[in-house]
C-alpha cells in the first residue's frame, strides 16, 4: 500500500475505445484481482481518481506462490467511457502519474486451479490476467460487443487456459451473452471467477447457485478514497452472513472489490 | 549588515513554534486537523501518512447505536467536488472505544470525537460515554443532522434547538466543546450566537452544503438518497465567506472547513478569521494532504516571517 509518482512506460491503443497503459511502480506484493487508482489529471476537475484493475504485472520475481512478489511495474487495460479515462488516453510516456495501491482483497485462490472458469465482460477482462497466468489451467469465458473487442483477450493465449468467447452480433464465436456459455460449460465442482457488468454478474451468480458451484464476482462503484474510509462505495450484502464491519453494506475498495457472490444482496445492486 | 546564521536545529525549533494554535484550551502543534468522515478512525491512514505531523484527528461521526447508512449509489464526482450521502454510517461509540481507541490513544496527536444523535439525550449520552472513556482530547459536535423529535429538521438551522443540544452537552462534560455548523441556514451569525451562549469552546465551519446532481439519460438522481452534501474545493469560497462573517459576532475561535486542497487554500480560511482548519475531500485525492498542507503552512511562515497565530483575521478588507 502506498501512495507513489510513476511514470508511465508507454500507453497505446489495443482496439477502438481500449487502451493499454504501462506503469514503472514497484511494490512489495500485488495479488491477482487487486486494482490501484490514478489520479488522471492533477487539477480539481476530474477530482476524484478513478480505480483501475491490476492487468499485468512486470518484473516480479519468480515464486510459486499465489500473489505477486517486489514487481517493478503493473499494466492496465481500460476503456474511454468519460472525461477521466479520456485524459488518461492522452497521456504520453514519460509523464508521471499519481498511484495508489496496491488495494483491495484480490481473488481468492482456488484449490483446484483445473476447475476453473473466469468469466469476463468487456473491459472486466483486466483483473482476470493476473488469475489465468498463475493458474495456467481452467477456462476463460469472454464476452464482448462485436468481434474486434475480441482482440483484448490475446495477452491470454498460451497461458494454458481454454479459451471461449461470445459476442452480442455473432461476428466471433457464440452469439449472445457470455453467459449462455457458461451454462454449457459449469459443473458443480466449478470454481467461477467473474468480472463485468453487474447485469452480467447477477446472471452468473444464479447460474453458480443453481448448479452449486463457488462463484467469486468482482464488483465496481463509483469511489473516491480506495481504502474504506469516505464509505462511499457501499453494496449491500447479506445480513445473514457473518464478518462485517458493520453487516447490512460491504466497502467494494477495502471489503472487496472481490465478493463470494453468495454474499450479495443482487436486488439491491 | 550582516546577519549570523543560527544553528539550523534553533531555526526548526522556531518554524515549529510558529505552527502551534491553541484551540478550545487545546494546544496544537499546527492548525491543520482531519475533517470527520474523510479520515475513518485514523488507522486506515497510517500506511500512507505520518499520524504526528497533524495537528489533531477528529475521527468519522459517532452515534450510540452502529449504523448502516443509506443505500448505494452514495456519492457522485461533481465539478471540482463531490456529492455525499454516507447516511453516517459508523461503527458506533462502543466499538469506537473498544476497537478504535487503542490505536487513537498511543498517538502523540490529539483526537476529536465527532458525534451526532437524533435526540437531545443522544449527544449527552454520547458525550459522556466519550469522556468516561478517556483518551479523547475534545468533542466535536455535528449538528447538520436530523432531529427526530422535531419533525426531522435538522438541529444546525434552528438555533433553539442548537443551544439546546449544545447545552446539554457542555453542562455534562469538562471535556472541550467544539461545534460543527452547518451552511444551510440564512444568517450564520444567529447559529454562532446561540452554541456561543450555550457554552460551546470553539466552532467549525462549514459542515457539507446540500445538493443534488441528475442523471439526465435515466431521469433520476444520481444518489439513492437523492440529497446529498457537497464536499471539496467548489464549496471554499463560500466556507470562508462564512468563517469571516461568523467572526463578526463570534468571541470563541473558529476552525475553517471546505474545500482545503493546499496550503494556499488553507491561510485564505487563516486570514479570514479561523484559528485553524480542516482538511476533508483531500484525504481522498491524497492520504498525506493534511500533513502536506501543514508543511506548506509551515513555508508560508518562515517566507513571511510570522506565527500562523499572528496571520489570524490578517486579511485587510479593502478601504
Ligand atoms: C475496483 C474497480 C476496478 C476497475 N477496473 C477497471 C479496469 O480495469 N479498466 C477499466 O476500463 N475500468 C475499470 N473500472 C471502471 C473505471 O474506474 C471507470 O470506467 C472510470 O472511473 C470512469 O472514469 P471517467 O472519468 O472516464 O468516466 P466518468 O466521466 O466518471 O463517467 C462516464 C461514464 O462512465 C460511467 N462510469 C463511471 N464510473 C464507472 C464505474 N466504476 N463502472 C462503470 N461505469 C462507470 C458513468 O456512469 C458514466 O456514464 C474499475 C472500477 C472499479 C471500481
Ligand atoms: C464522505 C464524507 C463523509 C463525511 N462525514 C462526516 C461526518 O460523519 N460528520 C461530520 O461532521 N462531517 C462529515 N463530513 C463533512 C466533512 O467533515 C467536511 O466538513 C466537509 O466535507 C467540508 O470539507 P472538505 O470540502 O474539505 O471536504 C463528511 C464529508 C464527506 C465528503
Ligand atoms: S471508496 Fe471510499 S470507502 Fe470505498
Amino acid at each position: 500500500m502506498q501512495s507513489s509518482q510513476a511514470a508511465i512506460l508507454h500507453n497505446k491503443k489495443v482496439v477502438d475505445d481500449y487502451f493499454r497503459m504501462r506503469l514503472s511502480w514497484s511494490g512489495m506484493e500485488v495479488r491477482p484481482g487487486q486494482f490501484i487508482m490514478l489520479r488522471v489529471s492533477d487539477g480539481l476537475d476530474p477530482l476524484l481518481r478513478r480505480p483501475f484493475g491490476i492487468y499485468n504485472v512486470i518484473g516480479a520475481k519468480k515464486t510459486t506462490g499465489f500473489s505477486f512478489k517486489r514487481p517493478t511495474g503493473v499494466e492496465i487495460l481500460y476503456r474511454v467511457v468519460g472525461k477521466g479515462t479520456a485524459i488518461l488516453s492522452s497521456k504520453e510516456p514519460g509523464e508521471r502519474i499519481n498511484v495508489l495501491g496496491p488495494l483491495g482483497n484480490g481473488w481468492v485462490e482456488p484449490e483446484e486451479a483445473r476447475n476453473v472458469i473466469m468469466v469476463a465482460g468487456g473491459v472486466g477482462l483486466a483483473p482476470m490476467l493476473p488469475l489465468a497466468q498463475r493458474l495456467k489451467a481452467g477456462a476463460l469465458l469472454f464476452g464482448a460487443r462485436h468481434k474486434a473487442d475480441t482482440k483484448i483477450v490475446a495477452g491470454f493465449s498460451g497461458l494454458g487456459c481454454k479459451i471461449k468467447i461470445a459476442t452480442d452480433d455473432g461476428s466471433r464465436g457464440f452469439k449472445g451473452f457470455v453467459t449462455g456459455l457458461l451454462a454449457k460449460e459449469i459443473k458443480p465442482d466449478s470454481v467461477i471467477y467473474a468480472c463485468g457488468p453487474a447485469p452480467m454478474l447477477k446472471a452468473v451468480a444464479v447460474i453458480a447457485l443453481a448448479s452449486g458451484a463457488r462463484c467469486f464476482v468482482s464488483l465496481e462503484r463509483t469511489m473516491a478514497c480506495g481504502i474504506g474510509v469516505c464509505l462511499g462505495c457501499a453494496v449491500k450484502t447479506g445480513a445473514h452472513k457473518a464478518g462485517y464491519e458493520a453487516d447490512g453494506f460491504s466497502m467494494v475498495c477495502s471489503d472487496g472489490p472481490v465478493f463470494d457472490s453468495t454474499d450479495i444482496d443482487w436486488d439491491a445492486l | 549588515m550582516i546577519k549570523k546564521a543560527k544553528p539550523k536545529v534553533k531555526i526548526d525549533k522556531k518554524a515549529a513554534l510558529a505552527l502551534e494554535v491553541e484551540i478550545a484550551g487545546l494546544e496544537l502543534r499546527n492548525p491543520v486537523m482531519t475533517a470527520s468522515g474523510t479520515f475513518g478512525y485514523g488507522s486506515e491512514f497510517a500506511p500512507y501518512t505520518d499520524l504526528e505531523k497533524l495537528g489533531a484527528i477528529i475521527v468519522k461521526g459517532l452515534s450510540l447505536k452502529p449504523r448502516h447508512g443509506n443505500p448505494s449509489p452514495r456519492i457522485v464526482e461533481t465539478p471540482c467536488g463531490m456529492l455525499n450521502a454516507i447516511g453516517l454510517q459508523n461503527v458506533g461509540v462502543e466499538a469506537f472505544i473498544k476497537n478504535k481507541l487503542l490505536f487513537l490513544r498511543k498517538l502523540k496527536t490529539p483526537v476529536i470525537a465527532n458525534i451526532f444523535g437524533e435526540t437531545v439525550d443522544d449527544y449527552r449520552e454520547l458525550a459522556l460515554r466519550l469522556e468516561d472513556a478517556g483518551g479523547v482530547a475534545a468533542l466535536e459536535i455535528n449538528i447538520s443532522c436530523p432531529n427526530v423529535k422535531k419533525g426531522g429538521i435538522a438541529f444546525g438551522t434552528d438555533p433553539v434547538e442548537a443551544h439546546k443540544v449544545v447545552s446539554a452537552v457542555t453542562s455534562a462534560v469538562r471535556l472541550p466543546v467544539i461545534t460543527k455548523l452547518s451552511p444551510n441556514v440564512t444568517d450564520i451569525r444567529v447559529m454562532v450566537r446561540a452554541v456561543q451562549d450555550a457554552g460551546t469552546n470553539a466552532i467549525t465551519l462549514i459542515n457539507t452544503i446540500p445538493g443534488l446532481v441528475v442523471d439526465v439519460e435515466k431521469r433520476r438522481p444520481m444518489l439513492a438518497n437523492v440529497i446529498g452534501g457537497l464536499s471539496g474545493p467548489a464549496i471554499r469560497p463560500i466556507a470562508v465567506r462564512m468563517v469571516w462573517e461568523a467572526k463578526s459576532v463570534a468571541k470563541v475561535p473558529l476552525i475553517g472547513s471546505g474545500g482545503i486542497i493546499s496550503a494556499n487554500d488553507a491561510l485564505e480560511f487563516i486570514l479570514a478569521w479561523a484559528t485553524a482548519v480542516q482538511v476533508g475531500t483531500a484525504n481522498f485525492l491524497d492520504p498525506d494532504a493534511a500533513v502536506k498542507v501543514a508543511v506548506g503552512i509551515a513555508g508560508y511562515c518562515k517566507r513571511h516571517n510570522a506565527a500562523v497565530k499572528s496571520l489570524v483575521g490578517g486579511m485587510k478588507a479593502r478601504e
